[in-house]
């Protein structure tokens, strides 16, 4: 009788013997899983320049003998947590920028406290932002200053870099940053005006619950948990998979509550009447046009982002006014394209190719 | 080698596989609908609703057990952050008059690199 196509009975003992192999060491890193905290995260040396309530802005220590003129300000969501950007020897884009001799700073945010719940979109636009660019620029004794801003970090720098047009921004890269949307299908049905009451849930809870932000995540892919950790158990010999799942699955859980009448802004504002995309959108008055955007800018957005979808991201380069913009789309997800292995090697040398010729 | 068709656990991942990406584009579809998003946001209401009532509930139980309430530990928080602001305000302006005065390099340990990198591609591909 002979074997079936491509079925090497030969290897059979082997393959077993690997099986049992695995099956024991699943048995001993399942114990050692549960018993052991994962890898130190964020753990590039840094000073906290400076903090006021849910805004922290730290300066990275250089890593390199020389450093580009124009400093580089991170601005990060206002969902999560900064250390993505920072996560272990090897796997950081801040340390990677570090080698690369640019001058690092991060506006990171903590968990808005109850009393901040009044803390309104022209705060974050109009007041932290510029805050922290001044001190960026006191600190560095430059007047110029990039700012990279990733997801909602990118809309927050497009909302002020719209109406600061005479500067000192002088770069913007974004990274997988929304503008339409109505393209945010999901999220766009979950709030829906008809049924979503923003106002009786913002006057209800103040801030809203970290909680809830993380499940409207979670339902985009509503298996992939459960799938992840089935993943998890069968790759629990895998040191590597392990502390991988462990440094991105901390960080995904570790989502912040928003304040509420920020939430209250983007839900009415960005949700619901679109008006980043329409050019109707404003922050305290002060029209917030896409055109207005001059500087040189850099957008890259991921092929396979379930979180911000190509169409919700593809007309920036479009509505910017600058001469000088480039979109790049690489392979990955909302996550994958910024950090780990597959950003190492895709994303952070285009983007030291991009901006190290502007930063001099 | 075997081969990948026929390895049971290539077999199963790949079954994973399709099952998350069958199941997810199923739940997709029904997250879709009009009624699914009333459903959701009813059920967030009521949740909502509920918590603001426990909130005032304790609120008043806090009262009558003689403990400061919700607002006036919000309050000692907001003139305790009032206080952190005006401490970096100060730290802020220290830091400039002694940078200023030429004292900065003492205060601050490592010197800065200076800014003179220029890009590989004008250094002949150095970096």
């Amino acid at each position: 009788m002979n074997a079936p196509a491509g079925l090497d009975f030969a290897s059979i003992p082997e393959r077993i013997q690997s099986e049992v192999q695995r099956a024991i060491q699943r048995s001993i890193k399942g114990v050692e899983y549960f018993s052991t905290s994962g890898p130190s995260l964020g753990s590039t040396p840094k000073d906290v320049l400076h903090s006021r309530g849910t805004m922290n802005l730290y300066h990275y220590r250089p890593m390199s003998d020389e450093i580009y003129r124009v400093p580089v300000l991170i601005v990060m969501a206002t969902t999560n947590r900064g250390y993505i950007l920072d996560l272990v020897r090897g796997q950081s884009f801040i340390e990677f920028l570090l080698k690369r001799g640019y001058d690092v700073y991060m506006l990171d945010w903590s968990a808005p406290r109850p009393e901040e719940k009044s803390l309104r979109m022209e705060d974050y636009v109009l007041d932290f932002i510029p805050d922290c660019i001044r001190r960026v620029q006191a600190d560095s004794g430059e007047q110029d200053v990039s700012l990279i801003g990733y997801c909602f970090g990118g809309v927050l720098s497009l909302l002020y870099g719209s109406i600061h047009k005479d500067g000192p921004m002088k770069n913007l890269i974004c990274f997988t940053t929304p503008i339409d949307f109505r393209e945010m299908k999901l999220f766009s049905n979950f709030s829906d005006r008809r049924y979503f009451d923003v106002d009786h849930l913002v006057d209800s809870v103040g801030n809203v619950p970290p909680e809830m932000i993380l499940s409207s995540f979670e339902m985009l892919r509503p298996a992939s948990r459960t799938v992840s950790q089935i993943q998890l158990w069968e790759n629990i010999w895998n040191d590597e998979f392990v502390k991988s799942y462990r440094m991105f699955d901390r960080w995904a859980t570790d989502t912040l509550p928003l304040a509420g009448e920020y939430f209250r802004t983007i839900t009415k504002d960005l949700m619901w009447d679109n008006k980043l995309f329409n050019d109707t959108m404003s922050v305290a008055g002060r029209p917030a046009m896409l055109e207005n955007i001059t500087v040189p800018i850099l957008h890259a957005v991921a092929e396979h982002d379930h979180i911000v979808p190509y169409d919700a991201a593809k007309h920036l380069i479009a509505k910017i006014g600058s001469a000088d913009k480039d979109e790049v789309i690489l392979k990955g997800g909302h996550v994958s394209l910024v950090a780990g292995a597959n950003a190492v090697k895709r994303l952070w040398p285009k983007l030291d190719s991009w901006l190290g010729k502007r930063s001099t | 080698m075997t081969d990948k068709t026929n390895d049971p656990v290539a077999m199963w991942q790949k079954m994973m596989g399709e099952m998350e990406k069958g199941f997810n584009s199923f739940a997709n579809q029904a997250m879709s609908s009009p009624e699914f998003s009333q459903a959701l946001n009813r059920a967030g209401g009521v949740a909502a609703g509920a918590q603001k009532q426990l909130g005032d509930l304790m609120e008043k139980y806090l009262v009558a057990m003689n403990l400061p309430s919700r607002d006036q530990v919000t309050g000692l928080a907001e003139r305790l952050q009032s206080i952190e602001g005006q401490l970096s305000e100060m730290k802020s302006i220290l830091t400039q008059m002694a940078a200023s005065s030429g004292i900065s390099q003492s205060l601050d340990a490592a010197p800065r690199p200076p800014r003179t990198k220029r890009p590989p591609s004008e250094n002949g591909g150095q970096t």
